[in-house]
């Protein structure tokens, strides 16, 4: 614990306390590569647990990337290269030993535009669970179904035709059924892309109450380009400008009392 | 330049007087493409038109009826219903009697043209006669045989009673036969049971395609097993997983020039490989169907490569961000989700696999083959080889036949298609 946080450096460069005590993910001096061009310029950040932390900042400031890098979507992408170190649970996430599929079965990841695989709302919330095994039989399969949509808030609506596509379902349904699909395999943190920004106000406060519960229970980070949502759902909120954490700290004293002027800036509405 | 600014007023009434020209242009342009449609249109109805009306009657020809005595002494004298034995008997002569005894031709020379009147192939049908049914021994019955296809082209009008006799390749005497036949009621225009049972023969009124059908079945099976997996295999690899590097650039750039390339190219690379090297027989359909597999795998593989591109990004990111294996991403929803295309490309490629004539003429699926292939070892032909033999053929009656069987292969290609378009169906049903 106290020797990852001497090998950090440039502490300068980020206002607030990067830091926490019950931290789960330890992000740790992350630069990251797209070909030459930097997206993510020496970023330190403790995720701790059961917290709900968003990301702001402005478009293109890098923020989706770095979310990215907590469960390694970005090795999708071949011209992007990441340095620096992440930990789950104090174990490296880049070490050459972990396999990204356990990895991404314990961080699980909404997307901004809800993306239900062209089957039905089961099999949907039921490929987790069967692809990683974890069901010993039908019945436990449909009880983990039927649980992960009670979670996800959507039990109630589709429970009469959970055999119809899930693609036929509005935006806000689809998105609390990626919502379900992600929590069905028991994850420890959730990554959620901007996941109401394809929604429209209703469908987005049924997403961010629901945020507000499994926040109970999971770590989850948010990327969000509305600063009243992540005044509403988080408690923690760091502030990306272009590749750099400018600040981290308690939300309300972000959005109140800003300490870095560009922070104070962009909520303020003369960036982004 | 000129700085004049246009009032509102001006540039409503410029825009009002462009518009007859503008909605003209339209019109005119919604004009050349009800043209072009309608003679694409015209065209089409004119060649189905032309093969229909001269394939129809290619699916029919002239019988003649006999009364015959089925012998066993004469016809099967072994008594064993062997092939050694019905081919020793004596089924032509019965055949010749019992025609003889119509026509009563005088003298040697007349009787050997009246025996040609029938088909050559009398024998042959008497011995399959006998062998499904030997309760035919020691009864008279009245069996049908084709005529000769002089006679039938005759009586179809193609060879003409005014023309003179030197001319004519029937004589004057062969005529006053038929006419007998005729007189008496025997002779009748039905459904031929060589063009669809039959094989390649030199008699066009006994050439049939069946041989040339299950040729192309047995070819095109081939065709699809080696390309359709080793196709999709590599538009999965190039697309999913491959680096993109100079090295996959440069394979596909080579895959897209090798769908350009003719396919008689193909057909040489075969003869050369399989034949010259791998020492493999000439005009099997295992050849052949290699041979088609190389030429349609370049258009497999780049519709599957499209097919795969439009899988929307979203879903594999989501069967990542859950966790799948790329194998499993692949499987579970790259391979589902693109297999309409796939399958769209594929069919494309295997009806063209299926109307191509020149790789095979290189491997030899030319040549003259009476036996209808059992297995893909056996040397057989395909449905437009044959074609493009028959066309080749002097006799009158193979024009029927050649459109007969282009009604065939179209038909073929038809059903193959409306096969891909119901999977298609049933597979996006599934989504």
């Amino acid at each position: 614990m106290e020797n990852i946080k001497e090998d950090f450096k440039n502490l300068d460069l980020t206002v607030g306390d990067v830091f926490s005590k019950d931290a789960r993910l330890k992000a740790r001096n992350v630069n990251v590569f797209y070909g030459s061009n930097k997206a993510i310029d020496n970023v330190t950040i403790d995720i701790g647990n059961k917290e709900v932390i968003s990301l702001i900042g402005p478009s293109g400031c890098g923020k989706s990337t770095f979310l990215r890098c907590f469960n390694r979507m970005n090795d999708t992408i071949d011209s992007c290269r990441i340095e620096g170190k992440i930990t789950l649970d104090n174990e490296n996430i880049y070490n050459e030993k972990i396999d990204v599929v356990p990895l991404r079965a314990r961080i699980g990841m909404v997307f901004q535009k809800p993306n239900p695989f062209p089957k039905s709302i089961y099999d949907n919330v039921a490929y987790g669970p069967r692809i990683h095994g974890l069901s010993e039989n039908k019945e436990h399969l449909d009880n983990i179904v039927e649980e992960s949509l009670k979670r996800a808030g959507l039990w109630e609506e589709v429970n009469d035709r959970l055999l119809s596509p899930g693609t036929g379902l509005s935006g806000g349904q689809q998105q609390r059924l990626c919502i379900a699909r992600a929590i069905a395999v028991s994850p420890e943190v959730i990554l959620m892309d901007e996941p109401c920004s394809a929604l429209d106000p209703i469908a987005t406060a049924k997403i961010e109450e629901l945020i507000h519960e499994l926040g109970n229970e999971y770590s989850i980070v948010i990327v969000t380009h509305s600063m009243q949502q992540a005044a509403r759902v988080s408690k923690r909120t760091a502030y990306f400008h272009l590749g750099k954490l400018i600040e981290v700290g308690k939300t309300k004293e972000i959005f109140t009392r800003p300490r870095h002027n560009q922070t104070e800036a962009y909520i303020s509405g003369k960036i982004g | 330049m000129n700085k004049k600014r246009i009032t509102p007023l001006e540039a409503t009434n410029t825009v009002k007087k462009s518009i007859v020209k503008r909605r003209s242009k339209d019109n005119r342009l919604k004009l050349y493409g009800r043209i072009a449609i309608g003679l694409a249109v015209c065209f089409l109805l004119f060649l189905f038109y032309s093969i229909f009306t001269k394939g129809y009657p290619g699916f029919f020809q002239y019988y003649v009826t006999l009364d015959i005595n089925f012998d066993r002494d004469r016809i099967d004298p072994q008594g064993d219903l062997s092939d050694n034995s019905l081919f020793d008997g004596e089924a032509s002569k019965i055949v010749n009697e019992s025609l003889f005894s119509i026509i009563e031709p005088k003298g040697r020379k007349a009787k050997k043209q009246a025996k040609k009147i029938v088909s050559s192939g009398k024998d042959v049908r008497i011995a399959k006669m006998v062998k499904n049914n030997p309760s035919l021994f020691g009864t008279i019955t009245k069996v049908k045989f084709a005529l000769d296809d002089d006679i039938d082209s005759f009586l179809r009008g193609y060879i003409k009673r005014e023309t003179p006799e030197s001319e004519r390749r029937i004589s004057d005497k062969v005529i006053g036969f038929v006419d007998k036949l005729n007189q008496d009621g025997r002779i009748t225009y039905e459904f031929s049971d060589y063009i669809l049972k039959g094989s390649a023969s030199g008699n066009p009124e006994m050439a049939g395609i069946k041989g040339a059908f299950i040729g192309s079945m047995l070819t095109l099976s081939i065709c699809l097993l080696i390309s359709f997996p080793l196709g999709v295999a590599t538009a999965v690899y190039l697309e999913e997983i491959a680096k993109k590097n100079r090295i996959t650039e440069f394979i596909e750039v080579n895959i897209n020039n090798l769908a350009a390339v003719p396919s008689v190219v193909f057909g040489i690379m075969g003869l050369a490989i399989f034949i010259s090297i791998f020492g493999m027989p000439r005009s099997i359909p295992l050849v052949g169907g290699m041979v088609l597999a190389l030429m349609t795998l370049p258009t497999i593989i780049i519709s599957s490569r499209a097919a795969i591109r439009a899988v929307p990004p979203s879903v594999r990111d989501a069967a990542y961000g859950i966790g799948a294996s790329k194998l499993q991403v692949i499987f579970h929803h790259v391979i589902p989700l693109a297999m309409p295309g796939m399958l769209t490309g594929t069919i494309i490629g295997m009806a063209q696999a299926l109307g191509e004539t020149a790789p095979l003429l290189m491997i030899g699926m030319v040549a003259f083959i009476v036996d209808i292939p059992n297995s893909v070892m056996d040397p057989g032909t395909v449905l437009p080889v044959q074609i493009f033999m028959w066309a080749d053929f002097a006799e009158r009656m193979f024009i029927q036949k050649t459109s007969a069987a282009i009604i065939v292969l179209l038909g073929f290609l038809i059903s193959m298609n409306a096969f891909a378009v119901y999977l298609r169906k049933k597979l996006e049903r599934r989504w």
